[in-house]
């Protein structure tokens, strides 16, 4: 991919002696929303941690704007994190500091700004999420709608280049879904972003995402833009994207014959 | 049988150095990012706040009471001699070298320590730490370190308070209470409690004792499985631990400053 941000050649992982990526390959453009899908426990969050530079590969390479992350120093590293942004699936918000102060947290922590900036600047990024009007809230008065918002504000406060989301739809109610799908396309659009969604809410990542990856066992299973996965013919993937319970990946997990079992009286 | 057993000690004993080596490596972390303290001295001055200074309602009331059991207890025993003007030496070389700085550091482990590893814990199983390590903040130094210097720094402190009460409440019993000689308490005490020999030494040990209690507190912590078990068994592991240290630490020091 000539205009790809971030290049994944052979990743190998294994955690807790399970592996976990068995040569995974991918590239993901630059300026455009990338879903990264797959059942639970196919290690969708790890990638994104690998791609943070939070994990280190046994094997392959990361390299996102040219800076190979897993040989990267602790140093560049962190230099290079003030250039990413990353949406938690909790939020992660400090618990200690309010609305504000959360988001003007990585601004404080970077840079000397004087506070009318700081303040103007994280005003900008509230008003943006619609929550300029609870900047005084502590993160245990917020809904989890909420703060993700919050968490999002605080996530692209610094402008980054890629911004990576874990989950972003899990547990919220219809409207706050819809806010949050709508947020990472304008994101994206306004801020010319390169954005990377973890999901496996079909719908909703299908409706916003450029291209999208899906991992199963260890390697990409299938790639392609949204239409050309609901037209693919593998049985794998139809099964994946329309949520059917029993197909290639089956429904029981692997045990003796049934009525044997019963009859053995054995579980 | 045998080979189990054997197995088994062999796998513990790996497991000890490796905590020994990751404590190791955690505490040079730890050290080699104290610099950012400089630039942002109202963290510590949190923390202090936090850790040393809320801290300071059990140790007054724990250094009240113990003074005045050492008082009765000692007076008990002296006044059979005819020594009871021996009071205020025998209560203030107790707490200055020995009582003072180990149950202070074991008020501190369960008062402060405990409480540093279940918040790291709860940052981590929230994923506060992750977030701020993406947000380019180590934090080892944002979090970790003021925490670890905050306990340093106010351990010793709370030792002289917690001995300093433990005194007068000993005078208090044994003078306005039991009749000693208020003269001859203050003044033995004067021509027999060392500056060198034994405040110092009584400092050192409290310091060692900061050093231990809080790095264990912030290691556990750090290290904590990130579920609720997980910070729970951390806070347990941290209490424990630290007894352990401090009365280790106490008798090998005792041994070098009072024993040889």
């Amino acid at each position: 991919m000539p205009n790809a941000l971030i290049h994944i050649t052979d990743l190998y992982f294994s955690r807790a002696n399970r592996e976990i990526f068995s040569g995974i390959n991918l590239e993901i453009p630059k300026g455009k929303i990338t879903a990264i899908m797959g059942p639970s426990g196919t290690g969708k969050t790890t990638l994104l941690r690998l791609m943070g530079g939070q994990l280190i590969p046994d094997r392959g390479d990361i390299i996102i704007e040219e800076h190979s992350i897993p040989s990267l120093n602790n140093k560049a590293l962190y230099k290079i994190r003030q250039r990413m942004g990353m949406l938690f699936q909790s939020g992660a918000l400090l618990t200690d500091l309010n609305v504000f102060e959360n988001i003007a947290f990585p601004i404080r922590e970077h840079y000397d700004f004087p506070e009318t900036m700081i303040r103007d600047l994280v005003l900008m990024k509230l008003e943006i999420v619609g929550l300029r009007g609870a900047y005084r809230l502590m993160p245990s008065e917020l809904s989890g709608g909420m703060a993700r918002r919050v968490a999002l504000a605080r996530a692209i406060v610094l402008d980054p280049v890629l911004m990576m989301y874990d989950e972003p739809f899990t547990g919220l109610d219809p409207i706050t879904l819809g806010t949050i799908v709508t947020l990472i396309k304008d994101l994206n659009q306004a801020l010319g972003m390169t954005s990377v969604v973890v999901s496996h809410d079909v719908k909703e990542i299908l409706s916003i995402a450029d291209h999208v990856f899906i991992l199963a066992e260890g390697v990409v299973a299938a790639s392609g833009s949204p239409d050309e996965l609901k037209a693919s013919d593998s049985e794998w993937v139809q099964q994946f994207l329309h949520g059917l319970p029993d197909g290639p990946v089956p429904f029981h997990y692997p045990a003796p014959d049934y009525l044997q079992s019963l009859r053995d009286m054995t579980p | 049988m045998i080979l189990d057993w054997l197995q088994n000690m062999g796998k513990s004993s790996l497991n000890f150095f490796r905590k020994i080596g990751q404590f190791s490596l955690f505490l040079f972390h730890l050290l080699s990012g104290l610099n950012y303290l400089f630039f942002r001295p109202r963290l510590l001055i949190k923390e202090i706040y936090s850790v040393g200074v809320l801290s300071l309602l059990i140790i007054i009331f724990s250094g009240l009471f113990v003074g005045m059991v050492l008082s009765l207890l000692g007076y008990v025993t002296l006044v059979d001699f005819g020594a009871e003007g021996s009071l205020g030496v025998l209560v203030s070389l107790s707490l200055v070298r020995e009582l003072g700085p180990v149950l202070t550091a074991l008020l501190f482990s369960g008062r402060a320590g405990s409480a540093l590893t279940a918040e790291i814990g709860l940052m981590k199983a929230t994923e506060q730490l992750a977030s701020m390590e993406m947000m380019a903040v180590d934090p080892m130094k944002r979090i970790i370190a003021p925490r670890f210097i905050a306990g340093i720094f106010s351990l010793p402190i709370l030792t002289a308070i917690f001995i300093l009460v433990g005194i007068y409440s000993s005078f208090l019993v044994g003078s306005l209470w039991l009749g000693v000689d208020e003269g001859s308490f203050w003044s033995q005490m004067q021509s027999k409690v060392e500056f060198q020999h034994d405040l110092v030494n009584g400092f050192i040990k409290s310091f060692v004792f900061g050093i231990v209690v809080t790095g264990i507190a912030v290691f556990q912590g750090y290290t904590a499985t990130p579920t609720s078990a997980g910070v729970s068994e951390a806070t347990t592991r941290s209490v424990v631990h630290s007894a352990l240290a401090i009365l280790g630490l106490d008798f090998i020091l005792t041994s070098i400053m009072f024993g040889l």
